[in-house]
């Protein structure tokens, strides 16, 4: 219950410094491998957005948008895993990307790995860096429900 | 407003916001249904003012067990105010005098000035802001923008010089709002619209619903103060 208390005190007395600086913006994406130490692994992004997204549909988000806040969600947990590494972070992506493929065809791809890249603005262009990569986990140990 | 019609609206529209992001989660792993199953349950109880205050109080405990379920909370600052709504409504149904109650009430209307305030406060500090340099860089590559195609706002740095100059200057005027409430209720549909296009370019649904389930405190507050 304590830990809980310390997480629930920054509500009670927030920064609301929202947007104050516009840091790094993490990028999530995953490789499917067939073995552990496979290498040069086909790395996919994990929910890239769509073209576009018409205006009916941008409101109707107002009433239902849990894919998106999933996505907020699990790029929240990409920084928090840079930024101060926990099991839970590592774990909440792990559980969510092999959610997503839990209808996949390819079977044999038995692993699943993931990476974390870092987009910042230098001298006005967009970078980009590789921050973090997992250990593969195999799919079958990750649950999925 | 009266307090007590202050703080029936506010529960009532948190209790709603809370149902629409707890169907959010229903969809997927067994543990979040689990947690946000009860927590509409305890929504209901709180709508049809059933059992008051134990419907708000178990919402209250129940939001310590979905903060340690995610570690923090799930969609950061809408979230936060959130919880922050949730536990002064609660303070300011079983406190024991009407000065107590009111000041838990107030608290959080003063915190929904306070979150427009220093949210324009640390924007105009910051030159990236103030030559729209920072929301040219959320358009281009952060996490936030729903489609390709909105990122191609990053292209219109005039636009965006002038949205951000227009974002900062209505988060620091926000508080002279609350002189009248005719004036208020303009700075209240500025703020929803200001929601609005948040939700809609960067899918931010659950700030616009949060905020405006806050909104009677700041009017009940405006009204007991001038």
């Amino acid at each position: 219950m304590i830990p809980a208390l310390r997480l629930l005190l920054p509500a009670l007395i927030p920064s609301w410094n929202f947007f104050d600086v516009i840091g790094d913006s993490p990028r999530l994406e995953y490789a499917l491998l067939r073995s552990p130490d496979e290498a040069a692994p086909d790395w996919l992004e994990f929910r890239p957005r769509p073209e576009r997204v018409p205006l009916l549909a941008m409101l109707g988000r107002l009433f239902w948008n849990a894919r998106w806040n999933e996505t907020l969600f699990v790029a929240g947990r990409a920084d928090w895993l840079i930024d101060e590494p926990t099991e839970h972070s590592r774990n909440e992506i792990f559980h969510r990307i092999a959610a997503d493929l839990a209808d996949r065809t390819d079977r044999e791809a038995a692993w699943l790995t993931f990476r974390i890249a870092l987009l910042s603005e230098l001298e006005g262009k967009i970078v980009r860096e590789i921050a973090f990569v997992s250990e593969p986990r195999r799919l079958s140990t990750i649950s999925v429900r | 407003m009266t307090l007590d019609a202050a703080i029936r609206l506010t529960e009532v529209l948190l209790a709603l916001a809370f149902i629409q992001q707890g169907a959010e989660h229903l969809r997927r792993f067994r543990d979040e249904q689990v947690l946000f199953l009860v927590r509409t349950a305890l929504c209901v109880f709180v709508i049809l003012g059933i059992g008051a205050p134990w419907p708000l109080g178990g919402l209250a405990l129940l939001s310590l067990v979905i903060l340690h379920r995610f570690r923090g909370p799930y969609n950061g600052g809408s979230d936060r105010m959130g919880l922050l709504a949730l536990w002064c409504l609660v303070l300011s149904q079983v406190l024991p005098t009407e000065k107590a109650r009111e000041i838990a009430f107030g608290y959080l209307g003063a915190q929904l000035v306070l979150s427009y305030l220093i949210a324009g406060w640390v924007k105009i500090r910051n030159p990236d802001w103030r030559s729209g340099r920072a929301l040219r860089q959320v358009f281009a590559f952060s996490v936030y923008p729903v489609s390709e195609r909105a990122r191609d706002w990053a292209a219109r740095p005039r636009v965006l010089f002038a949205m951000s100059w227009a974002v900062i200057l209505f988060e620091l005027a926000f508080p002279l709002t609350l002189v009248s409430q005719p004036s208020l209720v303009v700075g209240l549909a500025l703020a929803a619209a200001f929601h609005l296009a948040n939700a809609c370019l960067f899918g931010l649904n659950r700030f616009f619903w949060t905020w405006l389930a806050v909104y009677p405190a700041i009017v009940w507050l405006q009204g007991r103060l001038f």
